[in-house]
């Protein structure tokens, strides 16, 4: 065990009572008790409130741009296979505008914790509706309601074959860092979504409202995380009962288990030697 | 040069022009002889109408040219297309179980598989090995060479194939002996050195790892492609990781991460492929994060001519993303020079922490010349990362006066490496002070400073005391140079300025090599003198009169001479 102190960043520039706080408290005690020091582990982030996460602990970061973490931490892992390499986007970040790079990073099986918090609204740009709002739910732009349903991303990711797939809730915290431990640990993708309560513009999906409906779905008797099936109907579950916990556990190879030379560590510390004599053979 | 000549291959996709014009080419280089070949393809799999020129001569080529000599057509419309284009000492070869009418009022000699391989089942083999030989045996050159190139290339397709290639070369060898030499290359030396024949994509490919590219990432996409594909063949041997992204913002994403943990990227795209880049171009110059990114260009907007040539987006790659962020930016004209600027490419991007572009087209990308290994020299690849322990705090972006910053790696040392996209503090954390932000952004830009120094790229050529000076870039180096050699030839005093490091803009170079020009012409593959905007803007010098192209074909000696009329 660390010294949780060990993981200090700078000053934050949440909101008071933001769910991020108990996330970044959850995140140090995980990483304190695994022992990961600041310098071996990367934290990439896109841009929303979530994505200054790294900037307020303690580690080597790579802040990027909206929705983008995925391909520059799936480059980073290609880059040197020792770095320990955490996501954090939020759900507009991901699962809106990183679509994408979601969908083929879940093929890839990169040795990658991708953590989504998810508080169904965007903050950042003051209240708009994200990829998860409900459907109704009101804002600033759709006054009538978001018209349709919201999208699941963790079902999203049994489906696609996520070789981990966890739900998390700012609201407890010890749970959360059990979680984010088991995810740091397990090797390849896994998604964490973390349900953080946006305090000043979801007014719908509050703490309260996520404490009366989440359940430690490791403690349902019927609990199969390796069974696909049992899976997908958990990650879809959402309404009066919301599963948090791990959901699906696929374990399958790495992508980084794919190119030789990274069998060799970190490309930046192999010496690169290619005689131009024998690059221009193919063409006499 | 005595001998001048063009043979023109063309038939369907998927026919097999590529079958015989790779061969040959090569053939005719291990001959002896100099040879420049171009591609012209219509963007679909199977069908229309795709052809090759193999130009040979015996004298240095830089350049296609109009017309045909030998016109090899494996179809009905290439004989229709091409037919007007072949010279009156000209030969048709064609197939004749394709072609039905046979060519009037011209030499010809027709082949089909049951005339060259009779009693056989290699179908096309038999035409497209025979072609190859036929043309070596108009031309009067032995067929053993091509004979060992076949055997070399199919090899691994068996003995049954490798025995249909020899046989069908050889006969259509001597199909083509039969019709007498209208044209022969028997008396070209040998040369003291061996030659090879390689495309500006290849030289590229090989450029990238000499200077030890060892992670590409790309999404294909014409004329980007051949280059991300003749580096990936070439992975598994040198080391290189190697992944086709799923969008070309994934791809140079993935390079920028890569970077920045330590490896020497590159990514690439043409046209609509940049447009999804171009915000990452932003996030490497605001990181800071080393980075080559070839783009290829072909004529738009949007979709445009995807497997055409054009030099259109010199002004989009150089202004793409926001605010004023460093970048370099180069053109080459040449294989030789593909390869030396891919070299730079990776060494500037390296010391400078900068994007660097290096553009292309597909005029460059495929055509093939004839080199000697003097053209690709080794390279020692220096590294400009900072290992070891460290004095004091480290700041990822620690102000200097160079606007250069130390770099290091994550996860090499204690010392942690934070990068932001936002406005950053020297350690690398996000910031809103306003003072640091115009110290940062001062401290990026100095770069190009010490980057201008670094630039030069001017190639000048012809007669010193010339009134005309004709000014080009990039691929139009060839035929621009070609054109200045004819008019040399006819005693017409030319001079050509051709410009291959276009930002930072080397001012200094370029005034000294303009300022006492006459008259300047510029010769652009585009609809507008992108490059003369850009000259007059940094050097208020601007061209006297424009030559330009956007048709989507390359330029050639003849379509520039017929644009001078008039003008000398």
């Amino acid at each position: 065990m660390l010294p949780i102190e060990m993981y200090q960043g700078i000053e934050s520039a949440w909101c008071p009572g933001c769910g991020n706080f108990p996330m970044l408290k959850a995140f140090k005690q995980a990483l304190a008790e695994l022992e990961i020091r600041p310098e071996n582990i990367l934290v990439v982030s896109g841009i929303g409130q979530s994505s200054k996460f790294p900037h307020y602990v303690k580690c080597n970061t790579f802040n990027s741009i909206h929705g983008r973490g995925l391909p520059a931490a799936t480059g980073c892992r290609l880059a040197n296979p020792n770095l320990t390499v955490v996501v954090t986007a939020g759900d507009g970040d991901q699962y809106g505008e990183g679509g994408n790079h979601l969908l083929a990073t879940f093929r890839r099986n990169p040795d990658i914790t991708l953590v989504v918090h998810n508080n169904q609204v965007y903050g950042l740009t003051k209240g708009q509706a994200s990829p998860t709002s409900e459907q109704g739910y009101q804002t600033p732009i759709q006054p009538k309601g978001v018209p349709y349903p919201p999208l699941h991303g963790l079902a999203l990711a049994v489906a696609q074959d996520c070789s981990w797939v966890g739900r998390g809730f700012a609201g407890m915290v010890d749970h959360l860092k059990e979680l984010y431990k088991q995810a740091i640990n397990h090797r390849g993708l896994a998604l964490l979504e973390v349900l953080q309560p946006c305090v000043t513009f979801n007014k719908v999906n509050t703490f309260k409202w996520y404490q009366e409906r989440v359940y430690k779905v490791e403690e349902s008797p019927d609990y199969d995380p390796e069974n696909e099936l049992w899976a997908y109907q958990k990650a879809k579950e959402w309404g009066p009962r919301i599963p948090i916990g791990v959901i699906y556990k696929n374990p399958r190879p790495i992508f980084e288990e794919s190119f030789a030379v990274l069998a060799e560590g970190p490309l930046a510390r192999q010496e690169i030697e290619r005689p131009i004599s024998k690059l221009l053979e193919d063409f006499y | 040069m005595t001998i001048d000549l063009n043979i023109l291959i063309g038939g369907a996709a998927g026919q097999g022009v590529h079958s015989i014009s790779a061969p040959l080419g090569k053939a005719l280089v291990r001959h002896g002889a100099h040879v420049f070949t171009i591609q012209d393809y219509q963007s679909r799999i199977r069908g229309g109408h795709l052809f090759n020129v193999i130009r040979v001569s015996d004298a240095p080529l830089s350049s296609p040219r109009l017309g045909v000599d030998i016109l090899v057509a494996l179809n009905q419309e290439t004989l229709d297309l091409h037919r007007e284009e072949v010279s009156p000492e000209g030969i048709v070869i064609y197939d004749a179980s394709q072609v039905k009418e046979t060519p009037e009022g011209i030499k010809s000699l027709a082949l089909s598989p049951d005339t060259v391989l009779p009693d056989t089942e290699a179908g096309d083999i038999a035409v497209n090995a025979g072609a190859c030989g036929a043309i070596l045996g108009l031309v009067n050159v032995p067929v053993a060479g091509l004979v060992s190139l076949l055997e070399e290339t199919f090899g691994a397709k068996g003995e049954e194939v490798v025995g249909w290639n020899r046989q069908a070369a050889q006969n259509g060898h001597k199909m083509g002996k039969d019709k007498g030499h209208p044209f022969s290359l028997a008396d070209i030396a040998k040369p003291a050195q061996p030659r090879l024949l390689i495309a500006g994509h290849e030289a590229m490919a090989l450029g990238a790892l000499a200077a030890g590219l060892n992670f590409i990432s790309g999404y294909p996409m014409t004329p980007w492609t051949s280059l991300f594909t003749a580096v990936s063949q070439r992975a598994l041997e040198w080391g290189v990781v190697v992944e086709q992204a799923e969008d070309e913002i994934a791809a140079m994403g993935m390079a920028v991460g890569a970077s920045f943990a330590g490896a020497r990227a590159m990514t690439g795209t043409s046209g609509g492929g940049f447009c999804l880049m171009t915000e990452t171009v932003g996030l490497a110059a605001m990181t800071e994060t080393p980075l080559v990114c070839v783009v290829a260009m072909r004529p738009g907007p949007s979709t445009g001519l995807p497997t055409r040539t054009s030099q259109g987006d010199l002004e989009f790659v150089l202004f793409a993303g926001q605010d004023d962020s460093p970048r370099a930016l180069l053109a080459p004209g040449t294989p030789a020079q593909g390869y030396a600027l891919t070299v730079k490419a990776f060494d500037l991007a390296e010391r400078y922490q900068i994007p660097v572009f290096i553009l292309t087209d597909q005029f460059f990308a495929d055509s093939q010349v004839t080199c000697t290994a003097k053209d690709f020299p080794a390279v020692k690849v220096e590294s400009a990362v900072v290992f070891g322990p460290s004095e004091g705090a480290y700041e990822r972006y620690a102000i200097t006066e160079s606007g250069v910053s130390p770099r290091r790696l994550p996860g090499f040392g204690p010392e942690l490496v934070v990068a932001d996209s936002d406005e950053h503090t020297p350690d690398g954390h996000l910031t809103e002070d306003l003072e640091v932000r115009i110290a940062m952004h001062d401290k990026r830009l100095r770069k190009l400073k010490g980057l201008v120094q670094e630039l030069d790229g001017v190639t000048v050529a012809g007669r010193e005391d010339a009134g005309l000076t004709l000014l080009c870039w990039g691929s139009s180096f060839g035929p621009v140079k070609e054109t200045l050699d004819r008019l040399q030839q006819e005693n017409t005093p030319v001079r050509m300025v051709h410009l291959s490091e276009l930002w930072p803009f080397p001012k200094d170079a370029v005034t000294k090599a303009l300022q006492n020009a006459e008259k300047i012409i510029g010769v652009e593959g585009n609809a507008t003198g992108q490059l003369n905007r850009l000259l007059r803007q940094e050097t208020g010098i601007t061209a006297d009169r424009l030559i330009l192209k956007y048709d989507g074909r390359p330029f050639t000696p003849e379509y520039i001479l017929r644009e001078l009329k008039g003008q000398i």
